[in-house]
């Protein structure tokens, strides 16, 4: 996935000399071409994300359009002031690349862990949250964040995730994954890595709207309002995250009456060992754990047509 | 341009600088805010850098290209760089009187809207890593401006400074000059005598450590604007050749110009009333309250 951003993103570096790469001692395949082929283009300031910060909202005051890259944890929380003075007072384009989303550190514990990330970074006013779940559609996000020139970060997971199908729509930050039989009454909000997790749970039953990017569109709360209930999966602690967001948007709208919504996620920092798998099933989000959870509390039967009570 | 320029007079320096802590005082008693000591601290070094000739700027065209960055990173220190900025031009002096009030751009802390000031500022640990990023803007687009960044012997405790340093060095930004305003007090404690519990953590062999991270370090009273000058001489002509930062290291006092706050300890963010004011207004000659006295123009001697 990152590296399918990395390519795309080479390219725009080629034809943007303004382009900026900022380093902070975290290396990926592709990145060897950026340092090799464009020097001018790639600084690396060491294990020092602040500076890394500091530096790329310097020469984004110059002009510049400065990506920052560490792990995701390192790009978020440890630089968060960095990011809400330097980068979003001041309104500069500045990319921030983080890689590990949620738990894709797996046995590498909390520390490398990312489930803040959503809350802290959606807060930031201007900024812009991207959550892609395969490499087509980190792929695609190169060129559309670049465009924007804003503040942005963009979570990649650690994973090589298989490509979904469906049509990934940027303009308005979701893919919709149609349930398989017919238009069920649940609708599954999600984000990353839990697309997957969700399309085996319930992928043949239910709607699943993947959220690619927070703040959360109208046109996606919008949608998620038409269904009586609505489960989020995420792999993040749940104040602030993406099912906060989901209510936050739902409320914004002021169409009532709202769905039901169940969220799903963490509720702690997790130190068990042994993989991803280990700790889905310790939070109970592996694929059994949220197909029997959701059942439990879903008061509808799967496939039924939309009963919403007016 | 070379620095001191030819119009460079010291005793011009001093006057500016009697008349910056006259308006700073009365600027901060009319907001009932303001960090009075710290602008006491910086005076000499400012006035040097805007009246000395060392930066290069145009109050009608503030963005100029080609201007020399000053990043105030103390950004507490705004209320004594806003005198100088609307003395040269880059806004009404009567500005000055609305310090901090309802639609004024002056804040207590310095923010880039205001014409003149570069960045955000106000939280410490975030100057010197904006400047390493437009120093190396600036080399990488073969620009020969200055960055000055002015920091505080406080603000150093903050760990970002040193990430910052220590990539100046790896890059070789030798168009980087970072002042530090060595007052060797920081918000309630000392840094360089501990006295109580309030004090420290010191600064032990500060010029030596700047140093082992690469930069060359010049070290001078920073009260003394024909000192500072002279340290800042050859600043514009070493870039490109020395591969190193410049530090100068100003010796200062935290409230200098008044007898009565100079040194003292409790006086950050304070400002004075009654006998206390009366005190400092004395030590500076203020003879009438108000700010209003000191808009109509600076008397240049």
């Amino acid at each position: 996935m990152r590296d399918a951003f990395f390519e795309e993103l080479l390219k725009i570096f080629r034809l943007d000399p303004n382009c900026v790469f900022v380093a902070a001692d975290n290396g990926a395949p592709t990145l060897d071409t950026f340092a090799r082929e464009l020097p001018r283009q790639y600084v690396t300031v060491g294990i020092a994300e602040q500076e890394a910060v500091g530096l790329a909202a310097g020469m984004a005051l110059e002009g510049w359009r400065p990506w920052v890259y560490a792990i995701a944890p390192f790009v978020t929380a440890r630089v968060y002031e960095f990011a809400k003075l330097d980068i979003c007072a001041m309104s500069l384009p500045v990319t921030l690349l983080g890689v590990g989303a949620g738990y894709s550190y797996d046995i590498m514990g909390p520390t490398h862990h990312t489930t803040e990330d959503l809350a802290l970074m959606r807060s930031l006013p201007g900024m812009t949250v991207w959550s892609p779940a395969d490499g087509r559609t980190a792929g695609a996000l190169a060129k559309h964040v670049y465009r924007a020139r804003t503040p942005a970060y963009i979570r990649f997971d650690r994973a090589g995730l298989p490509d979904l199908g469906g049509e990934v729509n940027l303009e308005s930050g979701y893919r919709l994954h149609r349930p398989g039989p017919g238009p069920g009454c649940r609708c599954i909000v999600t984000t990353g890595v839990m697309t997957h997790l969700a399309l085996q749970a319930f992928g043949g039953t239910d709607t699943v709207v993947e959220v690619l990017r927070l703040p959360i569109s109208r046109e996606v709360a919008s949608l998620v309002n038409g269904f009586p209930e609505v489960v989020t999966l995420e792999e993040h602690l749940l104040p602030g995250g993406l099912g906060a967001a989901v209510l936050e948007a739902l409320s914004d709208l002021g169409d009532w009456p709202t769905p039901a919504v169940l969220r799903l996620g963490a509720d702690g920092y997790v130190f068990d060992l042994g993989g991803r798998e280990e700790i889905w099933r310790r939070l109970g989000l592996g694929v059994a754990d949220i197909k029997r959870r959701v059942t439990e509390w879903s008061q509808d039967e799967p496939g039924r047509p939309d009963e919403r009570p007016l | 341009m070379s620095f001191p320029d030819r119009d460079f007079d010291p005793v011009r320096v001093a006057e500016k600088a009697l008349w910056v802590r006259r308006v700073v005082l009365e600027m901060a008693v009319a907001a009932r805010s303001g960090h009075v000591t710290t602008a006491f601290s910086q005076t000499e070094i400012l006035c040097t850098l805007y009246y000395g000739g060392l930066l290069h700027y145009r109050p009608d065209e503030p963005r100029w290209l080609d201007r020399d960055r000053f990043i105030l990173s103390k950004g507490q220190g705004g209320i004594g760089l806003y005198p100088i900025l609307a003395d040269v031009g880059f806004f009404p002096l009567s500005d000055l009187a609305n310090f901090a009030g309802p639609g004024s751009n002056l804040g207590v802390h310095a923010e880039w809207h205001v014409p003149g000031i570069e960045v955000v500022s106000g939280s410490l640990g975030h100057g010197l890593p904006l400047a390493t990023g437009m120093a190396l803007a600036a080399r990488w687009s073969s620009q020969d401006h200055l960055v000055v960044c002015l920091t505080g012997d406080g603000e150093l405790y903050e760990g970002s400074c040193w990430e910052a340093l220590a990539v100046a060095n790896h890059l070789e930004l030798d168009n980087l000059v970072v002042i530090v305003d060595r007052n060797g007090q920081a918000t309630l404690g000392y840094s360089d005598e501990i006295e109580s519990p309030l004090d420290g953590p010191r600064h032990l062999d500060l010029e030596e450590k700047l140093e082992a991270f690469g930069l060359e370090v010049r070290a001078c009273d920073g009260h003394v604007p024909e000192r500072i000058a002279t340290l800042l001489e050859d600043a514009r002509r070493r870039v490109g050749r020395t591969g190193r930062p410049l530090a100068v290291v100003a010796k200062t006092e935290k409230g200098h110009g008044s007898a009565f706050l100079a040194g003292r300890r409790g006086w950050h963010y304070r400002v004075p009333s009654g006998e206390d004011l009366a005190a400092v207004r004395g030590d500076l000659g203020i003879l009438t309250p108000g700010v209003g006295q000191f808009l109509d123009g600076v008397d240049d001697g």
